[in-house]
């Protein structure tokens, strides 16, 4: 009896004050991406671990025990938002036996970072206006991460929570995301460049993934091979699609590894265009490690093909 | 049409082949009674797949054919084996325990692995749309071949024969050979179409191999080219209208039977007398269920005012109906709205003054604004409509309620009977 109030105090103490205890804080992500970022801004003071493998499709992902584990002793969580990793909400319900600060890691506690606030959000008029086309997404084109700009609005609201767990670092914090961002700044002018070849040339994409990253490089995408997420394209558009890119002379085809391969490469042999493989997430390629390489890996697969 | 000719042609001969010999497949497997044998195999044949993918061999390499071909067999011998191994329980069992744990075992192999579960999909979920000449070249000899096999030794082959159990391994490795090779060019769903849905109407209408054979190649040729065109025409997954036209055409047989020259007037009437029941007990219940709930969903009721759009006039007063319309223009004026505003921001990423941060940000919440404001005039419209059937509740439901009392067969004649008997 005396043991297990003796570890149940120091569990306590463990979670009530960790600034005794010197130790790292632990950051839970859903994406990689988000744990790239974490990293950037939390360096050598925090350990952050992802959920979602790289490759697979974030949005439906099905969490398992081990992620619980994964949860424990946690002190934030970031998640993309926008409707994207909902599963993250029930995970974090399912946490409570493990977690007696669970409180503070659900949607409104102060260690629960959505890193979608503040960006500007595009394709609004996803599912909730008419079963058109447009990624099924009633709050808008969740994949804002892969616009290399919206990482400043993400990594300051990294930067937020974790100064109010942790003031006493906060200005380590601080100097680490202004190091990161001049690192970014320094990397967008040397993409911007390398994509000028491919800057307003037509392409096809497998998914409606890439608005921020066109947005940003002004690369123009005039269709989807699969507009509606998991339903198989029909024969009109497929039809549509290969017309769209004979006429407008489309030369590439941007797919995500996780991506059917046989579609792409069947649409792109019709019209004559070339196939490139794009990461959509950190890890997704193998040159991919971390935020910044994966717009490099993006940036260089997509400017050899310009060529 | 010239576009649709060419997209559609390839695909066409494919489901050609693939009928060509799952017909004959789909004969030999209802005979034997082991329908849902061909998921067996297709998923055994996936696992072995994902086992030589999880082993690091390249996902379309020879070993990984080997791999799952050799599960296959595996397959083929324990369904072979334990054809009569039991009297007490039926081989069905024994298939659909392959297939569970066929499956369940993929999962747990490719949850180690990244790109796993998209590996898996693409090996069971093939999309005919997508199929060209060359698979053709590939698989029409080897359907040939097999063919020809089953041909030569028919009578060894036949499920009726007292063939050992080498026989029965022969024709299982030779059915899961074809289905692993069908299955990843056309998708679980769409094979077992073909396997079953031809060679089924075959059966129905005729006694020999021969002439099944040829109705079922008809039939399935048929099918297929009306699900290819209604695939193209109604903009639907190929895979998924396929396999619908197929049921539909199924359903047709099935009529065609009850009504084939020298069947027994009894049956007709036992089909007639069912349609009656079946449409008496749904008006019935859309009856009660607009007494009780006028506010419910209503689906006899919004299907009739769907095809007859006068109905709705019938019930709606003149302010009703004005409000209606109203309502409805006003949400398909904020759709084209929020519509124009989405394609205005669209085009403009690629253009040379793209937006900024704060344009699509108000872009952003204009087409919010639009789209809340299409909901609450789509709120109208049901309320509206659900406040007039509100009213015309009694009425409507019980006109309904006469109509099934009338189309229930001898239900009046009876009543009446009934009504004279204690008077």
């Amino acid at each position: 009896m005396s043991m297990f109030l003796v570890v149940l105090a120091s569990c306590w103490m463990a979670l009530a004050s960790p600034s005794l205890a010197e130790e790292r804080i632990r950051i839970v992500t859903t994406t990689t991406d988000l744990r790239s970022l974490a990293e950037a801004v939390g360096g050598e003071r925090v350990e952050v671990t992802s959920l979602v493998p790289p490759n697979v499709d974030a949005e439906e992902y099905q969490a398992k025990p081990q992620d619980v584990v994964r949860l424990k002793d946690a002190r934030v969580v970031v998640r993309v938002g926008l409707d994207f990793d909902l599963w993250f909400d029930r995970l974090l319900n399912r946490a409570t036996l493990t977690q007696l600060n669970v409180g503070a890691l659900r949607r409104g506690g102060t260690g629960h970072v959505d890193a979608s606030l503040a960006i500007a959000v595009l394709d609004q008029q996803g599912a909730s206006v008419g079963p058109g086309d447009g990624h099924a997404h009633a709050s808008g084109n969740p994949h804002y991460w892969l616009d290399p700009k919206n990482a400043e609005i993400v990594t300051g609201n990294i930067l937020e929570t974790l100064v109010q767990i942790d003031p006493t670092n906060g200005p380590y914090y601080e100097t680490n995301r202004l190091a990161f961002l001049e690192r970014l700044e320094a990397k967008l002018r040397d993409w911007d460049t390398q994509l000028a070849p491919v800057r307003g040339k037509p392409m096809i994409a497998y998914h409606n993934t890439w608005a921020y990253l066109a947005r940003r490089f002004r690369l123009d995408f005039v269709g989807f091979i699969e507009p509606k997420p998991g339903v198989p394209p029909s024969p009109a558009h497929l039809a549509t699609i290969i017309k769209t890119m004979r006429d407008r002379g489309v030369r590439l085809v941007v797919r995500q590894p996780h991506e059917p391969e046989r579609n792409a490469a069947f649409v792109a042999e019709k019209a004559g265009a070339a196939v490139v493989l794009l990461a959509g997430s950190v890890g997704a390629l193998p040159a991919a490690r971390e935020y910044l390489s994966l717009f490099d890996t993006n940036v260089a697969a997509l400017s050899a093909q310009a060529r | 049409m010239t576009d649709a000719i060419a997209l559609l042609w390839p695909p066409f001969l494919v489901a050609l082949c693939l009928i060509g010999i799952h017909t004959y497949f789909g004969i030999q497997v209802l005979a034997r009674n082991v329908i849902f044998v061909d998921l067996a195999l297709a998923q055994i044949a996936a696992l072995g797949a994902t086992m030589a993918f999880m082993l690091g061999h390249p996902t379309q390499g020879s070993a990984t054919y080997i791999y799952s071909l050799a599960f296959t067999l595996l397959a083929a011998f324990l369904l072979a084996f334990t054809r009569n191994w039991s009297r007490r329980i039926s081989q069905e069992a024994l298939i659909g325990v392959i297939y569970v744990v066929a499956a369940a075992a993929a999962i747990l192999l490719i949850d180690r692995a990244p790109q796993g579960a998209e590996h898996l999909k693409q090996i069971l979920t093939g999309n005919i749309l997508i199929t060209g000449m060359a698979e053709v070249a590939a698989i029409a000899p080897i359907y040939l071949v097999i063919g020809a096999l089953h041909w030569v030794l028919r009578d060894r082959l036949a499920p009726s024969g007292e063939g050992s159990w080498l026989w029965e391994f022969v024709f299982y490795a030779t059915f899961g050979f074809v289905v692993t090779s069908s299955v990843a060019l056309a998708g679980v769903l769409l094979v077992f179409s073909f396997l079953i849905m031809p060679a089924a109407i075959g059966v129905l209408f005729a006694d020999n191999l021969q002439r099944q054979l040829a109705i079922g190649w008809a039939v399935g040729t048929l099918a297929s080219a009306v699900g290819l065109a209604v695939s193209y025409g109604g903009d639907l997954p190929t895979g998924a209208a396929m396999v619908c036209t197929f049921g539909a055409t199924l359903a047709l047989a099935g009529l065609i039977y009850v009504f084939w020259p020298g069947r027994s007037g009894a049956s007709l009437r036992r089909v007639a007398l069912v349609a009656r029941w079946c449409v008496a007990l749904i008006l019935l219940a859309s009856a009660l269920l607009l007494v009780v709930a006028p506010r419910a969903d209503h689906p006899v009721f919004d299907w009739i005012e769907y095809l007859f759009p006068p109905v709705r006039q019938a019930y709606f007063t003149k302010g009703e109906a004005a409000t209606y319309q109203e309502a409805a223009a006003f949400a398909e004026r904020y759709r084209r709205e929020a519509d124009r505003l989405n394609e205005l921001e669209t085009r403009s990423r690629a253009e040379d003054q793209p937006l900024d941060d704060l344009q699509v940000r108000r872009i952003s919440s204009f087409i919010k604004s639009y789209t809340e404001m299409r909901k609450g005039e789509e709120f109208v419209q049901r309320e509206v409509r659900s406040r007039a059937r509100e009213r015309i509740r009694w009425l409507a439901g019980g006109a309904m309620l006469l109509i099934a009392f009338a189309t229930a067969p001898g239900l009046v004649i009876q009543s009446l009977k009934a009504i004279k008997r204690s008077h």
